[in-house]
């Protein structure tokens, strides 16, 4: 074993932990919208703290593995898409959090019934994200290039939801509040993707050396 | 990069290597070694020791030339002239092809001959004002006139291992060289000397070719542009310093690198 690999190591325990974390705080965070759970969507805010906690964990042990082992190469891409990794899972962390939050205030109103394409957006966006996931527990870059092709189809299911929304709030203006929570939640959904998305470009990077970010928007 | 190891910049070459070979005796040091040495640029030779890069540094001014077992095959030409070709001069080239060594090495003569002592046997002064304007300038380039230029009759032993490591890069300057071959020139060297004489390197690429053997993977990557990666006497890969940092093309430049070899 070099030097350079218990650090290695201990980041990517981190990095698991915090992949997990966001899975289930992203899972709870759905739970109390799905089920009206309030105390769900309490311990949402609380669950959030300890991605905080491994954010800040992983941006002192990248210091200190750049500081120290001066890595390069594969080692090198491995701690920079640490970094990058984590601060996309700490920002799934606040999304759920801002999704329990649109839990909570839909609570407080007259139950209505959950839009069956937001359930749709949720499978689909919690799918992607579990796949990014994967792939960089596995360094698969294949599966990280499946992840992207992903995104699309989630940015298309978000605006249905949220033209069904609209029109939903237009004929029957008072369900209006409900209704900008359901496109609020859509929005958050599709940003957990996004950063499922940056995961898997994160994993291609780390372990291809190839940097694909934006790469359709800058080929044009 | 090729397949031959040669790679390619926009940079013109000033040094080019072909299939050459190397022999101490029976041992075979090189083989088949292609490359490119580019002008204006710093050029790291990177690899385990053995790997044959001094080996190969050696061969572009003939140093080899004064170990009776060591034989060269190939081609090696500095500005497109065969450096072994039987019309050139060891003497002369050796003018055009510095070199500073792992250990400084002055001579044990006072400061000012040392620099002086390389211009005086070329004939490259006409008079002692010439020749103290070389020393001068030569000392200032190497970045060490500051230090020394109230004492430059004192023994050139006597500065640090530093300063006389620049001492010898100021030598190397006084006979206005082309090229500058460096063999792990800091290796002796605290890190406050290393990181003067890295800097020294930054200067003074842009009047020479320089080539720099180091074992420190980090001075590598601070101070050259290309890279080469030794191994078995073989060039494994060539290319831009920052793209063998972060992404090696072959297996066993990223195992070196990195540290998991072997």
């Amino acid at each position: 074993m070099r030097v350079v690999d218990p650090a290695l190591l201990e980041l990517r325990k981190q990095l698991l932990r915090m992949g997990s974390l966001a899975e289930a705080i992203l899972e709870k965070a759905l739970t109390a919208v799905w089920k009206h759970d309030r105390a769900a969507a309490r311990e949402v805010q609380t669950d959030d703290l300890e991605i905080d906690r491994l954010d800040v964990a992983i941006d002192e042990a990248v210091l200190r593995v750049l500081a120290t082992q001066a890595p390069v190469a594969d080692d090198l891409r491995g701690v920079i898409a640490a970094k990058m990794i984590a601060t996309d899972l700490e920002r799934v962390g606040d999304l759920a959090r801002n999704i329990a939050k649109g839990a909570l205030r839909l609570a407080e109103h007259p139950e209505v019934a959950i839009p069956a394409r937001l359930r749709t957006l949720a499978d689909e966006v919690q799918r992607v994200l579990h796949r990014a996931l994967d792939s960089f527990a596995d360094g698969d870059a294949e599966r990280a290039a499946e992840v992207l092709e992903e995104d699309d189809q989630v940015d298309a299911d978000q605006d249905v939801v949220i033209r069904a929304a609209i029109q939903e709030i237009m004929s029957h203006p008072e369900l209006t509040s409900q209704g900008v929570d359901f496109i609020l939640i859509a929005k958050n959904l599709e940003r957990v993707a996004d950063h499922a998305t940056n995961v898997a470009e994160d994993v291609i990077l780390a372990t291809q050396a190839r940097n694909v970010k934006h790469a359709a928007k800058l080929r044009e | 990069m090729s397949p031959s190891g040669i790679g390619s910049a926009p940079f013109s070459t000033k040094i080019t290597a072909r299939d050459v070979n190397v022999f101490y005796g029976a041992k075979q040091a090189l083989f088949d070694v292609n490359l490119d040495i580019l002008k204006q640029q710093v050029t790291a030779l990177i690899g385990p020791s053995g790997c044959g890069k001094s080996t190969f540094i050696r061969c572009v001014n003939r140093m080899n030339d004064v170990v009776p077992s060591c034989r060269v095959e190939g081609k090696i030409t500095l500005d497109g002239e065969d450096v072994y070709r039987e019309e050139i001069d060891p003497v002369q080239l050796r003018a055009r092809v510095g070199m500073v060594f792992q250990k400084p090495n002055p001579f044990p003569k006072s400061i000012y001959e040392n620099v002086a002592y390389g211009p005086r046997i070329h004939g490259l002064a006409d008079s002692r004002g010439e020749l103290d304007e070389i020393v001068t300038s030569s000392l200032s380039r190497a970045g060490l006139l500051a230090e020394v230029k109230d004492r430059l009759g004192d023994a050139g032993t006597s500065l640090s291992g530093g300063q006389q490591q620049r001492l010898c890069i100021a030598r190397a300057i006084a006979v206005s060289p082309e090229v500058i071959l460096m063999d792990e020139p800091c290796s002796a060297l605290d890190p406050i000397a290393t990181a003067r004489i890295e800097a020294l390197i930054g200067e003074l690429r842009s009047s020479y070719t320089i080539v720099i053997v180091t074992h420190s993977m980090q001075q590598a990557a601070r101070v050259s542009q290309r890279t080469a990666f030794f191994h078995l006497g073989r060039v494994v890969e060539v290319g831009e310093t920052a793209q063998i940092f972060t992404d090696p093309h072959e297996p066993r430049t990223r195992d070196y690198i990195t540290g998991r070899f072997g």
